[in-house]
């Protein structure tokens, strides 16, 4: 029954898939469109195949700066949601300016910052990814932290806990599941925000920066192969952040 | 326990709770308060909703400052007793933690009490084998009925074998058939265990059924309108739901109760007329 219900839940999206390719191609020779139009999907994979050399290289360019915002951004962001927990007035002071942030797409930042260091650098966009990442995982963690039910804290004043001891044994444990729907969020988001941040400019060796060239270069099913080494690249951070949350999760419910 | 019966687990001395003094919000949750409670005793707390019986409990685990009046707990300051974890209290949710285990759950008064591993955990599978889950030990909470779940959160405000135990509707939120089952236990685990127990509930017959003596409470402002004796013996079992003085008491608990509820009416109809 469950193998069952499993199968399908595979095989739906697959058949989907599948389908979906096949009308693609079939759209693509059926109408004779131009390879500067439209590439097929056989020609993609072909690319892909013909590339894969340049396509990994480019992977672990934009993969190596997304991680490293990624890691950075969220040490920041668990660092920075103790400190507003613990002191309300600066939550008060900081929240809206985090709110529009996040409202602007601030990864156009990238362009002031390559201003600011040289052109082969890659510290903008670790930076950008760092700073998207950090709202991120700021405004849940902070969260977890602070929504902790009532009578958690008044049975813990039961005890006459520190507020230390709390933080230890009600806030930290219950904002756990909150870090790591931050990071579910935050490790495509990082993925996303490195490519962009090489359409800005810079040294011209990521994904992003070879998608762009390949298309200005009427390359089209060559750039489409490094969109499908950014997709690759997009769903392994997710995957990860997926299996990092169920080896954690120890069999809690909710 | 009749060696300890003229020690007085609390005192509560003309005691007054004001929320939100002078603000357009106030409410008067309790009157001029005067409450003892003997060492060994059961005291249920019951009155309509709103009647600060809650707060009164709050007030005698100092979860709350009294607004006017002071309490004693175990001779001390109400504030010293909390410091001192002189009692365990348990609410009508069982409030475990779900990232911890039942036995961590049950460990971690006495982890704050600073007391080490050994003894933490064979104090919690002795309260395990008091509230019958010894079984469920290394389970998670979320795997637990409801009952089952009350059980632990009883174990975990007696770990510390604590001589008072404060109750708000612990079995609230539970069916009768559990209700009655885990009345049952608790007059057994106090027994055991010989603690002063002061429980807030709605139920008449579950406050008649548990206790030496019960508080019968006026609605907002709450006032202690009767302190009702209720003379069942010391033990109770299935046959005492049956027995002639259950019911007698039970109708004394109700008429003081409807006391209450006459003098509302009677004030809203006066309110009433006045409108009109």
């Amino acid at each position: 029954m469950t193998i069952l219900s499993r199968a399908k839940n595979i095989a739906a999206p697959l058949i989907f898939g599948v389908v979906f390719l096949a009308l693609w191609e079939s759209v693509v020779v059926g109408f004779d469109l131009k390879p500067y139009f439209l590439a097929a999907p056989s020609k993609i994979v072909e690319q892909f195949f013909k590339n894969t050399t340049r396509i990994w290289e480019a992977t672990v360019v934009s993969g190596t700066n997304a991680l490293v915002g990624l890691i950075v951004g969220t040490i920041l962001g668990i660092a920075m949601s103790f400190v507003l927990s613990r002191f309300r007035f600066l939550s008060q002071l900081v929240t809206p300016l985090a709110i529009s942030l996040n409202a602007i797409p601030i990864f156009v930042l990238v362009a002031v910052l390559n201003n600011m260091y040289s052109i082969t650098s890659e510290i903008p966009r670790r930076f950008m990814v760092t700073l998207v990442v950090y709202f991120i995982v700021l405004v849940n963690v902070a969260r977890g932290l602070t929504q902790v039910r009532s009578i958690h804290v008044e049975l813990m004043r039961s005890y006459a806990a520190s507020d230390l001891a709390i933080l230890r044994k009600v806030r930290v444990p219950n904002a756990i599941p909150y870090l790591f729907t931050a990071l579910k969020v935050a490790a495509p988001a990082s993925v996303i925000t490195a490519f962009v941040s090489e359409y800005f400019g810079g040294s011209q060796n990521g994904l992003g920066s070879r998608i762009t060239s390949n298309i200005a270069n009427s390359k089209n099913a060559a750039a489409w192969a490094y969109v499908l080494g950014a997709c690759l690249l997009g769903l392994a951070f997710y995957t990860v952040s997926i299996i990092l949350e169920s080896l954690t999760r120890r069999g809690q419910s909710k | 326990m009749s060696a300890a019966a003229n020690i007085s687990a609390v005192e509560v001395f003309a005691t007054s709770k004001i929320f939100n003094q002078e603000s357009d919000k106030q409410v008067d949750a309790l009157l001029d308060v005067n409450l003892t409670i003997q060492s060994g005793e059961f005291v249920s707390l019951i009155g309509p909703s709103g009647c600060g019986k809650s707060t009164l409990l709050r007030l005698i685990a100092n979860l709350l400052e009294p607004t006017q009046g002071s309490i004693r707990v175990n001779n001390k300051t109400a504030a010293q007793a909390r410091l001192d974890q002189d009692y365990g209290m348990a609410f009508q949710q069982a409030g475990l933690f779900d990232w911890r285990t039942v036995r961590k759950n049950i460990e971690l008064p006495l982890e704050l009490k600073g007391w080490d591993k050994d003894k933490r955990e064979a104090r919690a599978i002795e309260m395990l084998g008091l509230v019958k889950l010894e079984e469920f030990g290394n389970m998670y909470p979320w795997q637990l009925s409801g009952g089952m779940q009350q059980r632990v959160a009883i174990a975990r405000a007696l770990a510390a074998h604590p001589p008072l135990l404060l109750m708000d509707e612990p079995f609230g939120a539970l069916d009768e058939m559990t209700r009655e089952y885990m009345q049952g236990e608790l007059l057994r685990i106090c027994a055991e265990t010989s603690t002063t127990v002061v429980f807030v509930t709605h139920s008449i017959p579950e406050a008649v059924y548990l206790s030496n003596r019960v508080v019968v409470m006026s609605p907002r402002p709450g006032r202690i309108l009767e302190v009702i004796d209720v003379n069942l013996g010391s033990k109770r079992n299935e046959q005492t739901r049956a027995a002639d003085g259950f019911f007698r008491s039970i109708t004394t608990v109700r008429e003081a109760l409807r006391g209450t509820h006459a003098e509302h009416v009677a004030a809203n109809a006066i309110r009433g007329a006045e409108d009109r």
